[in-house]
This record gives C-alpha cells, sequence and structure tokens, in this order.
C-alpha cells in the first residue's frame, strides 16, 4: 500500500481508533435471542409432545415416529427449492401438478411402454426441470407476477396430466420406486426421509456457501441492489424455478412410491403445505431472509400435528383448522420479534 | 497533468427518460488520479451521468473512453469489468446480509472443494475487517449481524468498502456519499477519497456541498438542465464562480435554454 493509504491509517487511528468506539455497545444476547426465529415452531413442537405423552403415549413409539418421518419426507424435497424460491421473492403453486405430471409420464413410460424404472424416472426429473424452467421462463420474459404465472402453469400441467391419463389409475410399480416411496432402510428408517434429509442438507449448501442462495437473499432483500451489482436476476430465478421444478419431479417419484400408484388427481395440497412449512419455519414470505433448518422444523411441526388429530381421532376437516392456526400464530410470531427487535417496517427492499 | 491521456472520456452523451432529456450532449475527462466533482441542482442529471457510465441506464448515444479506448457499458457487469466501482446515493445494500456478504456481493471469494466452487464466507469476513479498518476506517458494532440494523453512517461505510473491495479499480464513482452521515464518518470519508486517489484510483464524486468539494476535488464539472454548465479547477475558481454556474446567472446561457 502507498504512502495515502498509510497516511489516512493513522489519520483515523489518530483521531479516534476506530475499532474501540463501538467496543461494548453490543450486548450479548442470549441464546434464546439469537434462535429467536426457530424457537417458535420448537416450542409448538415441546408443547405438541408433552401433549401426546399425556395423552396418546403411542404417539412416541418409534413406529410412529417413522411414520411421521414418512409423511414429512415429501414435504422436506419441496420444502428444500421452496424455501429458495421464496427468499428470492417468488412463489410456486405449481409444484402439485409438476410432481404429478412428471409421475404419470413415469408411470405411463414403465406401464404402458416397457421401460425400465430407472430411464422412466431419468425422464421424470427431466420433465420436472423443464416445467420449472419454464414457469421460470414466462416470470421472467413475459413479466407475469410470480404467484400468478404459476397458478396458469398449475392449470395447464394439471390439464396435460388429466388428458394424459384421465380416470386412470396406474399402480404396481418396480422396484426401486415403492422403495424409495414407502421402503424401509436397514427396515427402520423410511428411504423417503433419507432422501428428503438429504435434499434439506443439499439446500443448507446451495443457500449458505453458494451463489444460487446468496443471490437469492440479495434479490429478495434489495432487487436493486442486486442489480446494481451485476447480477442477472432474470437467470437466478430462472434457476430457482428450475431446481424448484426438478424438486417437485423427486416429489412425484416418491408419491408414486409411496401409494404404489398414482392418478392425474393426486398432489392437489402439495404448494399450499410447502409453503405453509416454509413460512412457518421462518422463511419471510416476501423474500429476503430464510433458512433451511427453519423449514425443517416447520414440514415436522406440520407433519406431527396431522399425525396427532388422526391419532386422537379428529376428522380430516379439522386438521385444516390446526394448520391454518399454526401458520397464523407463527407468523403473529414473527411479526411480534420483528417489533420487539426494532427492525421491522426497516430496510426491507 | 493536462497533456496525460484521460483515464475516462465520456462524448456527447444523450440520454432521455421518456420525454424528458435527462442528459443533453454531456461530455466528460477524468484525469488518472484525479478527484472529480460533480455539481448541479436537484434534477440536473448528476445521477444519470454516472449510471450511463456505471452501467445502470444505457446510453442513447455518445462514447465512452477508458485510457483512449473505446468500451461498450450496456451493463453493469460491463462497467465492472472495465475497472469502474460506484456508491450509489441509495446504497444498494442488501438489508438482511451482514456486513461482509454485502462487501462481497457479486464479487464472491471462492474455494474449490472437490472442483466445486462454493463461497468462501470466512475470508469474506477477514478481507471485511481489514478493509473497513485500514481503508474506511468506520468500525462496525456487529460484522455479523444484518446491515438493517445498522446507522446510516455504519451503512454508508459497507457501501464504501464494497466499493474499494474490487481489484483493478480504476475509477470510483460515489455519488452523494456524505449525505447520510455525521461529523466523523464526513471526515473518514473525504480521508477515504484522498487515500484512494493517493493510490492512484481516480474518483468522480458528487456532491451538494460546496464545502466538501473544495476540500477534496481537483476540478469541478457543473450540470445544469441536462447539459454541462463548466468546468473548473478548484485552484483557480472559487465557490462564488460555482455557484453562479450552478444556478446559471449568465444571462447569455439563459437563453440558450
Ligand atoms: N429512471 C428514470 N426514469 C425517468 N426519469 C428519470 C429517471 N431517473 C432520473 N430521471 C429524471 O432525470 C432527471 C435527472 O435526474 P438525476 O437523478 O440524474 O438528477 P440529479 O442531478 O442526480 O439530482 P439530485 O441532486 O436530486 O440527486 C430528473 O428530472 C429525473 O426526474
Ligand atoms: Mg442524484
Amino acid at each position: 500500500m502507498s504512502e495515502g493509504g498509510q497516511a489516512m491509517t493513522e489519520m483515523t487511528a489518530g483521531a479516534a481508533p476506530p475499532r474501540d468506539r463501538n467496543a461494548g455497545r453490543m450486548r450479548q444476547l442470549s441464546w434464546w435471542e439469537r434462535y429467536i426465529n426457530i424457537i417458535g415452531p420448537l416450542v409448538m413442537i415441546i408443547a405438541l409432545s408433552v401433549g401426546m405423552a399425556v395423552s396418546q403415549p403411542r404417539f412416541f413409539a418409534f413406529d410412529n415416529l417413522m411414520i411421521i418421518l414418512q409423511d414429512a419426507a415429501i414435504y422436506m424435497v419441496l420444502g428444500m427449492a421452496m424455501t429458495i424460491v421464496i427468499t428470492g421473492k417468488g412463489i410456486d403453486l405449481s409444484i402439485g401438478a409438476v410432481a404429478v405430471l412428471a409421475a404419470l409420464v413415469m408411470a405411463i413410460l414403465i406401464k404402458d411402454h416397457g421401460w425400465g424404472p430407472y430411464p422412466a424416472m431419468g425422464v421424470a426429473l427431466v420433465i420436472g426441470l423443464a416445467c420449472g424452467t419454464l414457469n421460470g421462463l414466462v416470470i421472467t420474459q413475459f413479466r407475469v407476477p410470480d404467484l400468478l404465472a404459476t397458478l396458469a402453469m398449475d392449470q395447464i400441467y394439471r390439464g396435460i396430466g388429466l388428458v394424459l391419463a384421465a380416470g386412470l389409475v396406474l399402480a404396481r410399480f418396480p422396484e426401486p420406486i415403492p422403495f424409495l416411496g414407502r421402503g424401509r432402510i436397514a427396515d427402520l428408517i423410511p428411504t423417503a426421509a433419507i432422501v428428503g434429509l438429504i435434499a434439506l442438507a443439499a439446500g443448507f449448501v446451495l443457500y449458505r456457501y453458494t451463489w444460487l442462495g446468496r443471490y437469492a437473499i440479495a434479490i429478495g432483500g434489495n432487487r436493486e441492489a442486486a442489480q446494481l451489482t451485476g447480477i442477472n436476476i432474470d437467470r437466478q430465478k430462472v434457476y430457482h424455478y428450475a431446481l424448484m421444478g426438478f424438486c417437485a419431479a423427486i416429489a412425484g417419484i416418491l408419491l408414486t412410491g409411496r401409494l404404489n400408484a398414482i392418478q392425474a388427481t393426486a398432489g392437489m395440497g402439495f404448494a399450499l403445505h410447502t409453503i405453509a412449512a416454509v413460512v412457518v419455519g421462518g422463511t419471510a414470505l416476501f423474500g429476503g431472509r430464510g433458512t433451511m433448518f427453519g423449514t425443517l422444523v416447520g414440514v415436522l411441526l406440520l407433519a406431527m400435528v396431522t399425525n396427532a388429530l388422526v391419532m386422537l381421532r379428529f376428522q380430516f376437516f379439522w386438521q385444516l383448522v390446526a394448520s391454518g392456526v399454526i401458520i397464523i400464530a407463527s407468523i403473529g410470531f414473527y411479526a411480534w420479534v420483528q417489533r420487539r427487535q426494532g427492525t421491522g417496517g426497516r430496510g426491507d427492499d | 497533468m493536462t497533456d496525460q491521456t484521460p483515464i475516462l472520456q465520456m462524448r456527447g452523451i444523450n440520454k432521455s427518460f421518456g420525454g424528458l432529456r435527462a442528459l443533453i450532449d454531456v461530455d466528460l475527462d477524468l484525469m488518472p488520479a484525479e478527484v472529480l466533482a460533480i455539481v448541479g441542482d436537484n434534477g440536473a442529471g448528476k445521477s444519470t451521468l454516472i449510471k450511463v457510465l456505471t452501467g445502470v441506464h444505457t446510453a442513447d448515444s455518445g462514447e465512452i473512453r477508458i485510457a483512449g479506448r473505446p468500451v461498450s457499458i450496456r451493463s453493469r457487469r460491463e462497467s465492472m469489468d472495465a475497472g469502474i466501482a460506484a456508491v450509489y446515493q441509495n446504497l444498494g445494500l442488501v438489508d438482511t446480509l451482514p456486513a461482509p456478504q454485502n462487501v462481497f456481493l457479486g464479487i464472491e471469494p471462492i474455494r474449490r472443494i472437490l472442483g466445486i466452487p462454493f463461497l468462501d464466507n470466512a475470508a469474506m469476513r477477514a478481507r471485511t475487517v481489514e478493509i473497513l479498518r485500514n481503508r474506511v476506517g468506520v468500525s462496525l458494532p456487529d460484522l455479523d449481524a444484518p446491515t438493517r440494523s445498522f446507522s446510516g453512517g455504519q451503512r454508508q461505510a459497507v457501501a464504501i468498502a464494497r466499493a474499494v473491495a474490487g481489484t483493478d479499480l480504476k475509477v470510483l464513482v460515489m455519488d452523494e456519499p456524505t449525505a447520510a452521515l455525521g461529523p466523523e464518518e464526513t471526515r473518514n470519508t473525504l480521508n477515504l477519497v484522498r487515500a484512494v486517489r493517493a493510490r492512484g484510483t481516480a474518483v468522480i464524486l458528487i456532491s451538494h456541498n460546496l464545502h466538501h468539494v473544495f476540500a477534496v476535488a481537483d476540478r469541478v464539472q457543473v450540470m445544469r438542465g441536462g447539459r454541462r454548465a463548466g468546468v473548473v479547477s478548484t485552484r483557480t475558481a472559487t465557490r462564488k464562480d460555482v455557484l453562479g454556474l450552478i444556478v446559471g446567472a449568465d444571462v447569455d446561457e439563459d437563453a440558450h435554454v
């Protein structure tokens, strides 16, 4: 460094040691304040567990816990990609239709055309990737808002699925499809849950240690700043939706294996359930902030609630009521945390 | 100094927004290692001129040369690749990211593991500490907190750190860098401008504060109504001269507009 930099360092150091001026101004946050974003759903999980321990100890039977994991698995895969999509200020309502379309094509190739399971699964993944990429292109090239674009694409994909397999139930698939969907590794742990956890772990790395996640945060946090930095926003958004479509196809394969059957009307609630789990997990619905760990917690919480309600013999509509209440309680809780930290309205966007 | 090739030349730049002519045949010359201030009333076209230079807006016509060589600047990327860094009027920070990740946004250091590029967050943090301490001279309370919790001056420091973090910096553009700052941070920022110039980087500084302009700038370019109203040297001209150019006291010139 030349003399200018030197002089400058001395000047500022002489005037006021920069390092010390703010020393001691940061109060050490207690551990629960640091993790307050995930504490809400964690507390709900604990409360639910205590309640179930009292009323239905069967809830904690190993087998039931594995069923919960099994139920959560598909949403782990979907939630991973949705966390990135939502962080980048997007949303994808078409994932149920994409999952089913990919699964239907795979099923038809296997049942009607004698394809082996692996090439058929490969085709399913390519279809998911293509549908997701198409979503991204519609949003970025035609400037259709994410919500409306994916709502319309949902209709299109659902319609194509119905044309392909209206009224059909395609069933009984060769391994490894049932093994992936409902098998157990070592007769203990659901394979699907392992797939889901691997997806979330990969998502964690993508979110924290790659351009994909970093630029998603930048786009969702401050679109103009992202643009000024030279980030190609359109391209990044296409990547987000392509990843989402790819994960939807994986979910479609898991769903097919789970029931060992697939029909064109399956997967109807995928999008809303996934978005709920992601938002309950602390990802900001309007972008810029999120965590993969929170998404895992959100997915598990919703799966546990559903399981508990079934076990307590509540009717299906009570499950809907319960997930609605949880979503509102979580979002209210985050809003409260933000107000408390005094950072609510500042800065974002 | 005058017989050197300018590090940056802008010639005949025009830019319209719909029917509004924001820039009309604007020229700009920037010498190596000089500080050029751009002054003018609100809406005179200062920000628009540097946004053309930094690739935010594309000029309708005109030419830009870096070190005598014509360059095409149609995107932020192309501008950055040409060695131009910018601190914008509205800062342009991502408030949900901590300071180091803002400083290196778009120029992230990479660590390869099995050939796959991963972001090196630890290196970003270490280099940000170094840049803030040695080059910007502003301390931050918490490097890992999102910048949304920072004060205006602290956020400004992060924005400046980002502008000087890039390697191969030829021109640093600052749009009203002291507008949100307290006296201490203002002094640090002006020192920073001098330090950047002392290292051989040319600086374009937009400011409404003629006191600051005369404290750091070598020359002043005055904008008025989208045109270049004049260029003066701070050694020979007075603040009154510059004020006169800004408001267009010259009756003849008014007749043209
Ligand atoms: N993106 C845009 N779309 C339309 N008009 C614009 C745009 N950006 C700037 N303008 C107009 O161009 C003119 C010049 O604006 P500019 O921002 O360059 O002014 P400025 O000299 O930087 O002013 P200030 O001192 O207030 O920052 C103004 O009349 C402004 O309204
Ligand atoms: Mg301006």
